[in-house]
């Protein structure tokens, strides 16, 4: 079938659109962080009361309207435990529906999470746009690859960050994507075209697929183990004295633990779609190469990956190994997924070289 | 961590019965992983398996088929070099000794100048000599032949499928490969690989034996 | 596993044995360790979850080399090309086994001890986990209300009554149940638990991976690989004589393969034409012939690179292709003595520019040689002959001619593909360029090479691996068994009926106490759940009263059904 170039274009220019949207929506979630409401834990603290009551109105108490009796009480005894850190950027998932939530977080939350949504529509038309103009999965090569996983990660972020209220996280991952995204575009920009026949399998569509919605997932976790490794660094020296508490961004970041169990609760979705796809490619690469597995460079590599998210899950279950070298790990692990697709797929001989970047 | 092993110490007699059932399970496993152990080493993991070589050159083996262990030669028909027909079951009641070889093979071209010479030996008396002309062309194989003066005939196995009904009887690992078919049909002897003037004389004196 | 408040460790799982938990020392105390303690020791190291985490870390660690070095098993060449380039650093390479990593000894003692540790650790959860199937949720503690989630309410209906009632929404909900043995009439509770299959799936996954291991093996006992490169017209008999390369496995034979035979009638490639992708391939199609055993039915197959043919237990794929040109070589005698189509490979010059060798070992008076690169598509661009474009367009080949001792007499077996001229002098001296049809003429009268036309090869591979169905079962299985063990969460539900203060006149009023608890939430999803429940039981209670409940004053602590999970008592999130 020939290549639709017509279509092709529309593509990249949707492509361009949504790289410039997110850029906005960058400069957004920045600007919440400069100018954005400064009491965010009094607001939400205030936000807690009303929804706790609006959960007791669901459970069907009658006196809802009594149990009001100052529910800030309640929780004191609970929170003695908790880092004063924590009181401000908390995550909730709670009963309050999400655009009010978005409504409540302040004008430049709007702008940013409106940017990103806008930027994830163009960005996936122009996915969609470059699969009809090739008459394939848009995933044959590694523009092709990058520019789909990337979509997938802005999608799934946005998703966690709505449903666990993490405004602050947008800056960090929305500037990944667009770095990302903007390196796809000038350095590996492919022009559509046809795939080499070793590529035309129905499998493509399953291997590539799982593959590309994994790395898209994992993107996340990455991007939030730094975050991470950051407010656990700058929390250790206000604890040692070396640096003197109340830094304006941490502040506004969520909380040790709530990172650390989002950046979890990710890999925890990611991994089995990774494991789907290393055993997708392992049956594909019995119907066309005669074995299911070879070591070959690039399922080496995906092998490492394997371990390495499969080494994080167990240091979280290891004592001494939680928290920061956990998230050593989490990130060696998306280094050596990285790694597999820039260096070894492109520089490394095998039979996998199917990037189209010569 | 010796510390927190010298913690919770018990003498053996006062373990609860829990504990002396974990300590079964705790065996079984071993046992288990010790089984599982020997199984992989012994697997010798793909890629570490025997690298099998078309050409079996160096290190022939000889070997010699008790009379009644002898598998029966299978039949088969082709084309000589020169285009005719020839048929297998034509050599019955004669001893033969089908040499499986290829103008392209080094050992083969080592041992043919043997050959001739076992076959000059023997012509006068009922030994045939056959070969079997295996992933080779007709040009290629008559140049041979001419170049190292092979005075008896061969047919052409292009497809090795000549080779293949023989290896369902012996193991031909490739060639060069002599076999030694006795009266009856059956494979008494074979050389696998480059064939020397001992071994194969001493195969072709059992078999051409009154009873061999 | 009765104290239910979110603890240290973590209550729900007597099965998972914390790193931080005391080992039992010597049998006796005050004893030295005897090397049996020494071996119970050590086998407690090994089945730790630090040691399987550093093994994991091994494991990646040492595949590393593997990826970056060429491997003797998939590019034996490269190893070559590396000695060669690296002289004096191959060999120690070479030592520590780094050019044949996957079955090094060291590689494989890192899998074996990280599956000795998985075993020894996954085999008594397995009996632990069949031995709970029938142990009951823990009593219901006391006060509910200290639950990460927690409901409270008020029914007409008495206490026992209202915990029969919570008792069969629960059950409804396939809750395992508790129920006390001396309630009084006062009060009573039910304890409920489920997702005991999430330790089932979390053990199911590391028994497939051990599964995988073992198939793997099996693989490697009873499966063979061996290829062949196929010229279009040949065919070829699946035996040993007949394979360029054979890996048998260590059980396997000679005897196992075939009995199948194949010829090549036909391969086509096409490329693309224009446009940005001029060159790359666009289809490639192999018709067969095949027999499944001799004198059998001669059947068709149309092989392509991810379609292989299925016969006798073993498959055969397409893995390449190349161009072998047909030459005609008559020697000083006017003899034709070489007649045949020559495979030539491709190199790394692209569109297909393949070198290759001739050999005539039988030409008199002397042995002659050849090396040649065929020019599908030739073009002169600077002087140099290149190949423009894949397919053969404009077929050339250029040769160098030899004469003298080819080495092929005596001594080790040589490669089809290389010519040894170090016992041969140069007859031509500069490469011919022919056309086909073209001749060549040999100086000094010693003949005529003619370069007639060319074929299409294809290279095969054949593979037989028993352990592949196998394994692919156990991937699926273990795929399953962590999709389990992430979903599902260990969870308790507790109900308390306790009959509230009687105020004059006032009507029966029990309070009813909805606790829920649930592992590590690692899929979230805990609190609309158990809002749900207690919505449900609370609905349940209404329907089953006699009279409607009374809105009273709310009784005892405000009832809190959604607390945020971090507002708790600190509770250590527990990883998997």
């Amino acid at each position: 079938m020939t290549v639709n170039v017509a279509l092709g274009h529309v593509s990249n220019a949707f492509m361009i659109a949504a790289l410039v949207i997110y850029s906005l929506s960058v400069v957004a979630f920045a600007g919440d962080f400069a100018f954005g409401r400064p009491r965010r834990a009094a607001a939400t603290a205030r936000g807690q009361a009303r929804d706790r009551a609006a959960a007791l109105a669901s459970v069907g108490a009658a006196s809802a309207a009594s149990t009001t009796a100052d529910p800030a009480q309640a929780p004191a005894p609970a929170t003695a435990g908790d880092e004063p850190a924590d009181d401000a950027g908390t995550m909730h998932e709670l009963a309050v529906p999400a655009l009010r939530a978005i409504r409540e977080a302040g004008r430049w939350v709007v702008a940013a999470v409106a940017f990103a949504a806008f930027g994830a529509a163009a960005h996936t038309t122009a996915v969609i746009t470059r699969g009809l103009a090739v008459h394939r999965a848009p995933w044959g090569n590694m523009y092709e690859f990058v520019t789909a996983l990337t979509c997938v990660a802005v999608i799934f972020f946005l998703f966690a960050m709505i449903r666990y209220r993490a405004w602050t996280l947008g800056v960090f991952v929305m500037g990944a994507v667009v770095v990302t995204l903007g390196l796809a575009e000038t350095l590996i920009y492919t022009a559509p075209g046809d795939l080499v026949p070793a590529l035309q399998s129905y499998w493509l569509d399953i291997h590539v697929t799982a593959m590309t919605l994994a790395t898209g997932i994992f993107f996340v976790p990455a991007v939030l183990g730094f975050v991470y490794l950051w407010v656990d660094r700058y929390t250790r020296r206000v604890a040692a004295g070396r640096a003197a508490p109340g830094n304006g961004i941490v502040r506004r970041l969520p909380g040790i633990e709530q990172l650390d169990r989002l950046t979890y609760r990710t890999i925890v979705f990611g991994f089995p779609v990774w494991t789907f796809g290393v055993i997708a490619g392992a049956i594909w690469a019995d119907q066309a190469w005669g074995r299911y597995w070879g070591w070959d460079p690039v399922e080496t590599w995906a092998f490492i990956t394997w371990v390495l998210y499969a080494a994080f899950l167990h240091a979280r279950a290891t004592a001494g190994w939680r928290g920061r070298r956990a998230h050593y790990v989490q990130l060696l692990g998306f280094a050596s997924l990285i790694f597999n697709i820039l260096v070894v797929q492109v520089f490394i001989a095998g039979m996998h070289s199917y990037s189209g970047v010569s | 961590m010796l510390r927190a092993l010298s913690r919770g110490a018990l003498p053996a007699r006062a373990l609860p019965v829990r504990a002396r059932r974990r300590r079964w399970v705790v065996l079984a496993a071993a046992v288990l992983a010790g089984v599982l152990l020997i199984v992989v080493l012994a697997a010798g993991w793909p890629g570490g398996g025997n690298n099998g070589v078309t050409t079996v050159g160096g290190n022939a083996s000889a070997v010699v088929y008790p009379a009644g262990h002898r598998p029966l030669a299978p039949e088969f028909t082709g084309t000589t070099l020169t285009g005719s027909k020839l048929s297998f079951s034509s050599y019955r009641g004669k001893v033969v000794v089908l040499n499986f070889w290829g103008s392209w093979c080094v050992p083969c071209r080592e041992e043919a100048p043997i050959l001739a010479a076992v076959a000059a030996k023997y012509q006068p008396s009922e030994v045939s000599f056959l070969g079997v002309d295996v992933r080779d062309t007709t040009a290629s194989a008559l140049a041979f032949t001419h170049g190292f003066h092979v005075g008896y005939p061969s047919v052409s196995d292009q497809s090795s499928a000549i080779t293949l009904d023989f290896t369902a009887k012996v193991p031909i690992a490739g060639t060069p490969t002599t076999l030694v078919v006795d009266r009856t049909g059956h494979i008494a002897g074979a050389v696998f690989g480059t064939v020397t003037y001992p071994d194969l004389t001493a195969i072709l004196a059992k078999v051409t034996a009154k009873g061999g | 596993m009765t104290d239910v408040r979110a603890p240290e460790t973590d209550p729900f799982d007597p099965a998972a044995e914390q790193d931080d938990q005391p080992r039992p020392g010597p049998s006796s105390p005050g004893a030295a360790f005897g090397p049996a303690d020494w071996l119970k020791w050590a086998w407690r190291q090994l089945t730790s979850m630090r040691i399987a985490l550093i093994l994991l870390f091994l494991l990646a660690l040492g595949s590393v080399p593997g990826s970056m070095l060429p491997q003797q098993g998939g590019n034996p060449s490269g190893v070559q090309q590396y000695y060669a380039s690296h002289p004096d650093l191959a060999p120690w390479l070479n030592r520590l086994g780094l050019f044949n990593v996957f079955a090094a000894p060291w590689f494989a003692a890192i899998y074996l001890l990280l599956f000795a540790s998985l075993v020894g650790c996954v085999v008594p959860r397995t009996f632990r986990l069949a031995g709970s199937a029938r142990t009951l949720p823990p009593r219901a503690p006391r006060h509910l209300a200290r639950l990460p989630r927690s409901a409270e309410y008020t029914t007409a209906l008495p206490p026992r009554e209202a915990v029969e009632v919570a008792a069969r929404v629960l059950s409804g909900h396939g809750f395992r149940l508790r129920r006390p043995d001396d309630a009084g009439s006062a009060q009573d509770w039910v304890s409920a638990e489920k997702g005991y299959l999430r330790e089932a799936g979390n053990l199911l996954f590391h028994l497939a991976l051990l599964g995988v291991l073992v198939s793997v093996a099996l693989g490697g006992l009873f499966g063979y690989k061996a290829d062949r490169l196929l010229v279009q017209g040949q065919s070829f008999a699946d035996t040993v004589s007949a394979l360029d390369e054979f890996h048998p496995g260590r059980f396997v034979t000679a005897a196992d393969l075939g009995p199948f035979t194949m010829t090549l009638n036909r391969f086509d490639a096409s490329y693309i034409a224009s446009g940005e992708q001029r060159g790359q391939p666009s289809a490639f199609d192999a018709r067969v012939t095949y027999t499944e055993r001799p004198g059998g039915p001669a059947r068709t197959f149309d092989l392509d690179v991810n379609r292989p043919l299925s016969v006798d237990g073993a498959k055969v794929y397409l893995i390449g292709h190349g161009y072998a040109p047909e030459f005609t070589v008559t020697d000083a005698r006017g003899h034709v003595v070489y007649k045949q189509a020559t495979p030539f490979v491709a190199g790394a010059a692209g569109n297909f520019l393949s070198e290759g060798v001739v050999k005539v070992p039988d030409a008199q008076p002397e042995q002659l040689g050849f090396t040649g690169v065929f020019v599908p598509t030739a073009a002169n661009v600077g002087g140099t002959l290149e190949s423009v474009f894949p397919a053969a367009d404009n077929p050339m080949v250029s040769l160098i001619a030899y004469a003298g001792n080819l080495g092929m007499d005596s001594g080790a077996s040589q490669s089809v593909y290389e010519l040894d001229t170090t016992a041969m002098h140069r007859l031509t001296a500069s490469p011919q360029v022919l056309q086909p049809g073209q001749s060549l003429k040999l100086p000094d009268g010693r003949g005529t090479v003619t370069f007639t036309g060319y074929v299409p090869w294809v290279s095969l591979a054949i593979t037989h691996d028993p352990g592949q169905l196998p394994a692919l079962i156990c991937g699926i299985a273990a795929l399953g068994g962590l999709l389990l063990s992430f979903m599902i969460r260990r969870r308790r539900v507790f109900v308390r009926a306790r009959t509230g203060p009687l105020a004059q006149g006032q009507r029966v009023v029990t309070t009813v106490q909805v606790g829920g608890l649930a592992r590590t939430d690692a899929g979230g999803g805990f609190e609309a759940e158990f809002a749900t429940l207690a919505a449900e039981l609370r609905s349940a209670h209404e329907q089953a009263a006699p009279a409607p409940s009374a809105p009273s004053a709310p009784s005892g602590e405000p009832a809190q059904p959604a607390r945020p999970a971090q507002q708790q008592a600190p509770q250590r999130h527990e990883g998997e």
